[in-house]
């Protein structure tokens, strides 16, 4: 089967004032529908730039890269805006929601820039699913000062489902939560996974973290090191809560 | 893309632009604040100035620098009527005349009464109904003659209508001019003078203000209606302070109803016993024609629209009259056309050869001066427009530039903001369009804003310093229009710079 993402010799090199910077090496890597794949490493290893890349946000300065087939170098910038609003989804660890703004209009956004044109009410009632589907319909008038970490980060889980996409890209979605409302957010993941069967590629520096995806992709130093498929699952249980409630107790 | 998208492509703008303004309510109100100030700037210059341009010209206008009065008969106090070989008016003697010649300086000359003359002075030429032209004629003539009007009364309404057709010409209004005796229901009297009068006559006089009621309507005039119009000071006299509006007063017998009272706005005029317009009745010429039985009009008054164009004009009507009334040749003219300048320069203090003299070559005089009046006032106007344009066009520009400053400060300061937009999905183009929304709504509600707080400013100054100010819609409609170019033509940089921002950028400027 083809694989949904496909990049070959991705180089990506930063100025930084006389130093060259070498994010990425020579990095090649498959991803196939359906998968969840755990990137892992310590910070500066380019793991979040290359999540930058897979989502469209930046360009690499070297390589390949097919998008279900496509050659991404060669989209537009209007067909790059196109496939964030429509193919991917993107979480953040800082969750990047509008301030001073209501969950529900933050899920909402992506609607006001696809070439669907819905009605107000059609917004409003896709919004207020995608929220149901994170377990916040009830909270969709409080701003986003209001709302906890873990509740912010499932409102931008529901903003990046909102159009249904075929890949889900999150960058150290648990980076900012405490370890609880992380099993909560993973679980959501993993859920996504098997019941949608969302493609997901979820960059983490916690190996219980990663431990959630199917395949576990090692980064050092701007190349991949260890690429294992994870057979031992870790999945979100009681018994994962209650140790987690007495590891925190102790 | 289809109307239907376009449509809503503009409403999606719209919702995004407003929810983010709504969002940034402090700066909304800081730029919408600038351009109100701005507009509002603009609008109460503009208003003050128009207003103090038709103070001057309503002045003008109330001194009746562009009125000229056409008066039947040609009769002036120790004057002669001009010899055979009399110059045509108008026009200064050449070749000069020679020395030796007995008629070296023909106006002083003819002016006095030697024997050669004397059938003139016996036998005026314009005296002699039968003899000159024979329109009117003789025996309406008479009519009019018994009928108090003079020997002279040569202006009809035909006339009149005539004269409408001019190009230039503004107004004009037939008179009839009689002295009478008005008396209430009371039997109090007063005997003042009655105007038989044309509908515009108000125009005229821009001077005139109506504390109670109006002036008569046309159809009143039109159905020779028995309705007065009092001048202040007959209201006085025989009302007091009363509203004499419904009341009936009447003159030679016959019951008036009164439907207005004129006074003054001018503090050029201020009314008094025994002037001509405001110690006064005025009542449709026509009735007064019917009532009287005349057919002849003492004289008729007519404006320009502009103050330079009275010396043409009254070529025009006097080249006119003469045609229609048949005078040809060197005959003298059985009508007398006189502006304000002839006036001042023949009433009073000149004696009468050299007034004669002058007169002679009135048309010319008039055409200096009034030319040059006409002329200053158009040059000061010009130039008080030139001096609002400019305080506008910099008003405008400061207003612009805080727009363009604040919207630019705050596309730095929603970096984030737009590198979220761009991360779910939306085109530069979005983004720019969104921007551009957000100024442009911004500046047209600044504009709003401003329109209110000029006008409001334009009164209060207006009450406060006495000076007239005047709106026109038209300084509305520039105003609200400039706000929204500006907002287009300075949210323009700003909000491309904002459609530059990378879709990375939320995630950098963190």
């Amino acid at each position: 089967m083809e694989p949904v993402i496909s990049v070959r010799n991705l180089v990506k090199t930063y100025q930084l004032g006389e130093h060259q910077v070498q994010a990425l090496r020579s990095v090649s890597l498959d991803v196939h529908k359906g998968e969840f794949v755990s990137v892992i490493g310590p910070s500066g290893s380019g793991k979040s730039t290359l999540m930058h890349i897979l989502g469209c946000l930046d360009a690499p300065t070297s390589g390949q890269y097919l998008l279900d087939g496509k050659e991404v170098s060669k989209l537009s910038d209007d067909e790059l805006s196109a496939v964030r609003n429509k193919q991917i989804g993107f979480v953040f660890q800082g969750f990047n929601l509008l301030t001073r703004t209501s969950a529900l209009e933050n899920v909402e956004l992506p609607l006001l820039y696809g070439k669907e044109n819905l009605s107000a009410s059609e917004r409003r009632k896709r919004a207020m699913d995608a929220l149901a589907a994170v377990g916040l319909e009830s909270r969709w008038e409080h701003h986003t000062n209001q709302l906890s970490g873990g509740q912010q980060q499932r409102v931008a889980i529901a903003r990046a489902l909102l159009n249904n996409p075929s890949i889900l890209l999150a960058d150290e979605p648990t980076g900012n939560l405490d370890s609880k409302t992380s099993l909560e957010v993973m679980d959501i993941f993993q859920k996504l996974q098997r019941e949608r069967g969302i493609t997901i590629v979820l960059i983490t520096h916690e190996m219980d973290v990663a431990e959630y995806g199917s395949r576990i992709v090692s980064f050092k130093d701007g190349l991949i090191v260890s690429d294992v498929q994870n057979t031992q699952k870790a999945t979100y249980t009681v018994e994962t809560e209650v140790t987690v409630v007495v590891e925190e107790l102790s | 893309m289809s109307r239907l998208a376009r449509v809503s492509q503009i409403n999606k703008t719209w919702h995004i632009a407003s929810r983010s303004l709504r969002r940034n309510k402090l700066q909304s109100a800081l730029t919408m604040t600038g351009m109100a100030i701005g507009v509002a700037t603009v609008l109460a210059m503009m208003a003050l100035g128009t207003g103090a341009q038709r103070a001057i010209q309503d002045q003008v206008r109330a001194a009746g620098m562009n009125m000229l009065i056409i008066t039947a008969g040609n009769y002036q106090a120790q004057r002669e009527a001009p010899p055979p070989d009399a110059i045509e008016m108008g026009k200064l003697q050449s070749p000069q005349p020679t020395l030796g010649d007995d008629f070296s300086l023909p106006r002083i000359h003819y002016a006095m009464p030697t024997a050669s003359r004397l059938h003139t002075v016996l036998f005026h030429p314009e005296d002699d109904p039968f003899a000159v032209h024979d329109h009117p004629t003789a025996r309406q003539r008479l009519g009019d003659s018994e009928a108090g009007l003079g020997a002279a009364a040569t202006l009809t309404i035909a006339d009149a209508n005539e004269i409408r057709k001019i190009s230039g010409v503004q107004y004009v209004s037939e008179g009839i001019h009689e002295n009478v005796h008005v008396m209430n229901s009371d039997n109090k009297r007063w005997f003042t003078r009655v105007h038989g009068d044309d509908t515009v006559t108000p125009e005229i006089r821009r001077a005139w203000t109506f504390p109670h009621g109006r002036y008569f309507s046309a159809s009143e005039e039109r159905k020779h209606e028995q309705v007065v119009v009092l001048g202040v000071i007959v209201a006085q006299q025989l009302f007091g302070d009363a509203n004499p509006v419904g009341k009936t007063i009447t003159i030679w017998k016959q019951p008036f109803k009164v439907v207005g009272v004129i006074g003054s706005s001018s503090w050029l005029q201020t009314p008094d016993a025994g002037d001509d317009q405001f110690d006064a009745v005025y009542i449709p010429v026509t009735t007064m024609q019917s009532m009287l039985n005349l057919s002849k009009l003492n004289d008729i008054t007519v404006t320009t629209v502009s103050t330079g164009d009275v010396t043409r004009v009254s070529k025009i009507v006097t080249t006119l009259l003469r045609q229609r009334h048949n005078i040809g040749g060197n005959s003298p003219d059985d009508f007398t056309v006189s502006t304000q300048a002839s006036k001042a320069l023949t009433k009073g203090s000149m004696r009468p050869e050299v007034a004669h003299a002058v007169t002679g070559n009135i048309a010319g005089l008039e055409k200096v001066t009034l030319d040059q009046l006409g002329k200053s006032l158009d040059r000061s106007s010009r130039t008080m427009t030139m001096l609002l344009v400019c305080i506008a066009t910099v008003s405008l520009i400061v207003g612009g530039i805080g727009i363009m400053n604040i919207m630019l400060l705050s596309v730095t300061e929603r970096t984030r903001e737009i590198g979220i937009r761009r991360a779910v999905g939306a085109e530069e183009r979005e983004v720019m369009a969104q921007f551009l929304m957000e100024s442009v709504v911004l500046s047209i509600a600044g504009g709003l804003l401003g329109v209110f707080i000029g006008v409001a400013a334009a009164l209060v100054i207006s009450h406060l310093a006495h000076w007239s100010a005047d709106v026109p819609f038209a300084a509305i409609a520039i105003a609200f229009g400039i706000s929204t170019a500006v907002g287009i033509f300075f949210g323009y940089y700003p909000a491309r710079e904002a459609s530059r921002v990378p879709p990375l950028a939320s995630l950098r400027y963190e």
